[in-house]
């Protein structure tokens, strides 16, 4: 073999290594039997995967990040939606502008959109925690339907749609049973990606957080300062396993790459 | 295109309002905190005061050092990484390029979680270093920049591979084979040919990378510790400990600066290239 053709294997086995070892190694520590988190392994156990089911705080938060990450990207769907099909079928003035406004989110950090938010909406008017981390992963999460679903938009004729409406449909029953039909998989695709947005966000929580109300990531966070044993690399890996489960059925099914 | 005004107002004013009323109006009240004199006139104090501390002026550099080291490193392991797979039949490309997205799909905490296992005192760097004699005590890796930059290299590095799959695979494919025919030799080859047909590709995955790691908070909150600051976990410090809310804003104007010079360059690169696809 000459030098040429160890390159390509070599690089990519580095390269891998690197990407994808750490998850690997944090999934062997799950199935520890020992007290501490520590590799290789001591023994074989599903203790700490099963432990991860009876922490208290763990399964709170996991309620909160699930509620927060299908119903922020539920709100964000219904005011993206209309948002989008205005800005690629109709002429609108200052179209760039509301653009701008909705997907400024993405560009600033979710920590100081966090603080923003605790300091100019939560505190003077007393919205509550739940409320708060609600409104924050939907605004997070609205650049992405935006994008997404405007891009599916674009992608779909919009004669059939016009030519709808002069055979007597209505612009509502156009949109409902031409339109929605049709873009689809670009909702649920925009859907996909708000979920694990939102489910994996943590700066954006870091204030808005309150006592025994919290997201998983974050609550995950100030368990491994505690304590230091497998339960949260038990839990990284089967939070792990369901997203990449859920991105691979979107793409097996839906063809996911093609929106995002 | 409908005509309907009035119908697309009421389409697109419901999300506007939203984001202008969660995220425009706090984000920009809370951005002028650090512009104010305490009898509401425009000052500069506060960004005075924030540079002329020793230890904040640390933070920042450390930032951007961090931020441009991830991002210079990346490049060159992204070069070799995506030279590797596009190089590749296409199955293996398609195959290897999801391995290489893989982690993004990873929450970040798990992903930098596994660092501790790894870096932590009994980690395997240390257990492999006394193994070998490198070493006869346990090294200190956490809770260091080495740790952070090893944290966020591994959490940005996908978003530069697969940027510059996608611009060797845009660049004429008998580019590199004439260059060689002419008589350059691999050296020249690159800094001649491939870097300037790829440039955008690397301002692209290069942008990402460096406003990820500018803005990024888990990896040093966790790798980094309570010492070893950057300047998202600096902001943290200053509203939970200090509840310094005037010294927040001004890192949170420089953080919203930085990653906004980075966009525009982004976008700048981008429309640039369409110009030249659609003169083609």
């Amino acid at each position: 073999m000459n030098a040429r053709s160890l390159f390509i294997p070599a690089t990519l086995f580095l390269v891998l290594a690197f990407l994808i070892g750490p998850f690997l190694i944090i999934v062997a520590a799950s199935f520890s039997a020992g007290e501490t988190l520590a590799f290789p392994p001591q023994g074989f156990s599903l203790r700490w995967i099963a432990k991860v089911f009876t922490v208290d705080s763990f399964r709170a938060s996991f309620a909160m990040s699930m509620f927060l990450a299908v119903g922020g990207t539920a709100a964000a769907l219904v005011l993206g939606i209309p948002a989008s099909y205005a800005l690629s079928r109709y002429r609108l003035p200052g179209a760039e502008i509301v653009r701008t406004i909705v997907s400024l989110p993405i560009i600033v950090p979710g920590i100081i959109v966090g603080l923003a938010l605790l300091r100019y909406v939560v505190v003077p008017f007393g919205v509550g925690i739940t409320p708060a981390l609600f409104l924050a992963h939907t605004a997070l999460i609205l650049p992405y339907a935006v994008r997404v679903v405007s891009a599916s938009l674009d992608n779909l004729r919009s004669d059939i749609e016009e030519a709808a409406v002069l055979l007597g449909s209505s612009r509502m029953g156009a949109f409902f049973r031409v339109v929605m039909p049709n873009i689809k998989g670009g909702i649920l695709s925009a859907f996909i990606l708000g979920f694990v947005t939102s489910f994996n966000q943590v700066p954006v929580s870091l204030f808005l957080s309150g006592p025994g109300v919290r997201t998983l990531p974050v609550d995950m966070i100030a368990y491994m300062e505690i304590v230091f044993d497998p339960s949260v690399a038990a839990l990284s890996s089967l939070l792990a396993f369901l997203s990449i489960g859920i991105v691979f059925a979107a793409e097996r099914f839906l063809g996911f790459s093609r929106y995002v | 295109m409908f005509q309907n005004r009035a119908e697309a107002l009421a389409l697109v004013l419901p999300a506007a309002l939203f984001a202008a009323a969660v995220f425009l109006v706090p984000v920009v009240i809370l951005l002028s905190d650090g512009f104010r004199d305490p009898t509401g006139g425009f000052s500069l104090a506060a960004y005075i005061e924030f540079f002329s501390s020793p230890l904040n002026q640390a933070v920042f550099l450390r930032t951007l050092k961090l931020g441009a080291m991830v991002t210079v490193v990346s490049a060159v392991i992204g070069y070799a990484a995506a030279f590797a797979i596009v190089g590749l039949t296409p199955t293996m490309k398609g195959r290897m390029t999801g391995l290489v997205v893989l982690p993004l799909m990873i929450s970040p905490v798990a992903r930098t979680y596994a660092w501790i296992v790894i870096l932590g005192r009994t980690g395997i760097v240390n257990q492999a270093f006394q193994a070998l004699g490198i070493s006869d005590a346990p090294l200190r890796i956490l809770f260091s920049e080495t740790a952070i930059f090893i944290g966020l290299l591994q959490l940005f590095l996908p978003l530069m591979v697969i940027s510059l799959i996608s611009a060797l695979e845009n660049m004429p494919k008998d580019a590199v084979p004439a260059a060689r025919v002419l008589g350059a030799n691999w050296f020249q080859v690159f800094w001649k040919v491939i870097l300037p047909l790829t440039r955008e590709g690397l301002v692209i995955g290069g942008t990402l990378v460096f406003t990820g790691s500018l803005t990024a908070y888990i990896t040093p909150a966790i790798l980094g510790g309570s010492k070893v600051l950057m300047l998202e976990t600096l902001m943290y410090q200053q509203v939970s400990v200090a509840n310094n809310f005037v010294a927040a804003s001004v890192i949170a104007f420089i953080l919203i600066v930085m990653s906004f010079a980075a966009n525009i360059l982004l976008k700048r690169v981008a429309t640039a290239r369409n110009k030249v696809r659609s003169a083609k």
